[in-house]
């Protein structure tokens, strides 16, 4: 270790900026150090693999004539519309490659900073609790947008270019808000339950056995009820269950479980909302000095 | 006047923290003393901005304790008293990162983390991770973050725990160099007093939720008590109730010095004279240097 003052103190002379939006810094450090963890960059990469796989069914279904050979009788699983864009958000590989990456770069959102005791440096500066909650929050929300919201908008736009035409978007004119608010409502969800679950452990090991056991869990309680009960309402108690059940309503087609949309709805809602209560009571800004 | 505080109280729920505080802390140095649950604690949340009070008002920097709180923690510098810390950052960009945070521009912030990382002495370090570094850089990396925007006031929270006695003095020498010639104060929190005697022309004694004592050190030795150091032949109970009832303290130490605390206008011929009527034979009598101890032992009332 050097010597202490190799170098003088100088005064800075700058201007502290009015920064309306405070909780940049903390979104950009977050996804930083997200891709400087190990594998993590080779994770988000495969992550990408279903996009693209329906990227090419949607090139695929646009040259039927072309690939008569391979796509024989597979008319139908080459049809591209608005379940087909409903399939893509709500694909088992899609949420787990989600919760993998979310291990890997959300786990220790809160987790880390609470085991470091670095909050208190975040709330000595002029940060308020929304703008250190907004920021951790943009970490996942860029994660899981570039996974659902992104790729499924360009898989649109894809559709029309390939399409040549306008067709597709005056048959399905609502399909573009579907498109956007079923991410949007996905992103949100996804959200709450990494901060939720980041919050709930200092170690951020716990934190990626909540998550995947809070997923798996819910499924295996599913199947339990369902087999118990022989009832559609089981599926209230999966994740995965619950966000299939959310997209039909949005896309407008048939739900997976025979039981109204809104019901799952409005639980992910109440869900999403309980955990902003206890990730608010678990980030406290007046604990900086004990 | 860097902070003036008025007559400041606040509670948790019914346990009463602060009770009518009213302190002016000036330029350099001041140390901040208090047993535990005194509320030294509160005191700093209030002056950060954490904390609203339920009466009194007051200014930091010359901005308002209840409306300016976002000025406040822009223009202070914190170094927490935790090990604290951000993982997977190096030196550099932890130090920049709360320069940042601070509301100082991306580029600027990061200049500035290079220049006093070189300051405290990391230099070198400054490209490693910081959850390998050792403690004593850590305690190092924690004031260059708490200097990084350039504060007018620092706060600095037990600055020399878990350092070995030459980090200890480095620390305490930069420390007195920001004090007495950067232009910046600084408010010492900590238990050590010869940290707080080396460092700090004044001081603040809480206890109790109320100021005990304030002032420059030097004066408040002197106005507080006096220190006379005995040793005796004869029966000491009866000669500690005579001198006790007189407004004086007693100690004694393991190898039966008698230390007696008597206010500053007492006459000290009253110490002969109580040994004289209870039989007591005084083999040594001096009066003794005053240490910061001793006046926080006295404000306070414990050893």
């Amino acid at each position: 270790m050097s010597s202490i003052r190799e170098k003088g103190y100088h005064h800075w002379d700058g201007q502290f900026l009015d920064r309306p939006r405070a909780f940049w810094p903390i979104t950009r450090t977050g996804i930083k150090l997200a891709f400087g963890r190990k594998h993590f960059k080779l994770g988000y990469t495969f992550s990408f693999l279903p996009a693209m796989i329906y990227a090419a069914i949607i090139y695929i279904s646009e040259r039927l004539e072309d690939f008569k050979f391979i796509a024989q009788g597979g008319d139908k699983l080459l049809q591209v519309n608005p379940n087909f864009f409903k399939s893509y958000l709500t694909l088992d590989l899609l949420y787990f490659a989600i919760l993998i990456l979310m291990s890997m770069g959300g786990a220790g959102l809160l987790a880390d900073d609470f085991r470091h005791k670095a909050v208190q440096l975040y709330f000595a500066r002029p940060l308020t609790k929304a703008d250190y909650l907004l920021g951790k929050a943009g970490v996942v929300i860029f994660f899981v947008g570039t996974l659902t919201l992104v790729p499924a908008v360009l898989l649109y736009i894809l559709k029309l270019l390939f399409a040549g035409s306008f067709a597709f978007f005056l048959e399905y004119p609502w399909l573009i808000l579907s498109i956007l608010a079923f991410s949007l409502f996905m992103i949100l969800f996804f959200t709450a339950f990494i901060l939720l679950a980041s919050s709930l452990s200092n170690n951020r090991n716990y934190v990626i056995s909540i998550i995947f056991g809070f997923y798996f869990f819910s499924e295996i309680l599913r199947g339990i009820f369902s087999v118990i009960f022989r009832s559609p309402f089981s599926a209230l108690f999966s994740m995965a269950a619950n966000l299939k059940q959310v997209a039909a309503g949005f896309f407008l087609v048939k739900p997976p479980y025979d039981y109204p949309w809104y019901l799952s709805f409005l639980l992910i809602s109440v869900f999403c909302f309980l955990s902003y209560l206890v990730v608010k009571h678990k980030v406290r800004g007046v604990e900086v000095i004990k | 006047m860097k902070v003036e505080l008025k007559n400041i109280h606040f509670s948790y729920g019914p346990v009463k923290a602060l009770s009518g505080i009213s302190l002016v802390l000036n330029e350099g140095a001041t140390g901040l003393l208090g047993p535990n649950g005194a509320g030294k604690s509160t005191l700093l949340k209030i002056m950060l901005g954490f904390l609203t009070p339920d009466e009194g008002d007051g200014q930091v920097l010359g901005y308002d304790l209840r409306r300016e709180q976002k000025f406040i923690r822009q223009r202070v510098g914190y170094m927490p008293e935790d090990d604290c810390y951000i993982p997977g950052m190096d030196g550099v960009s932890f130090t920049a990162y709360l320069g940042e945070l601070s509301g100082m521009p991306r580029q600027e912030a990061m200049k500035r983390a290079h220049e006093v990382l070189f300051y405290v002495g990391l230099g070198e370090s400054r490209y490693r991770l910081v959850e390998t570094y050792s403690s004593g850089m850590r305690q190092r990396l924690k004031l260059a973050q708490a200097l990084v925007h350039d504060p007018k006031l620092l706060f600095l929270d037990e600055p020399t725990a878990n350092l070995d006695p030459a980090g200890r003095q480095d620390i305490l020498e930069l420390i007195g160099e920001i004090a007495s010639s950067k232009d910046i104060s600084v408010l010492l929190c900590s238990h050590l007093l010869d940290d707080i005697e080396s460092i700090c022309t004044d001081m603040v004694i809480i206890n109790k939720g109320q100021i005990a004592a304030s002032g420059r050190i030097e004066d408040l030795k002197m106005i507080n008590y006096r220190l006379y150091e005995l040793k005796i032949k004869g029966e000491l109970p009866a000669f500690r109730l005579e001198l006790e009832a007189a407004g004086c303290r007693l100690e004694e130490t393991e190898d039966r010095l008698i230390k007696i605390y008597t206010p500053p206008d007492f006459d000290q011929m009253e110490i002969f004279r109580a040994a004289a009527r209870n039989g007591v034979q005084i083999r040594q009598f001096a009066r003794s240097q005053s240490r910061l101890e001793d006046l926080f032992a006295r404000v306070v009332g414990v050893d």
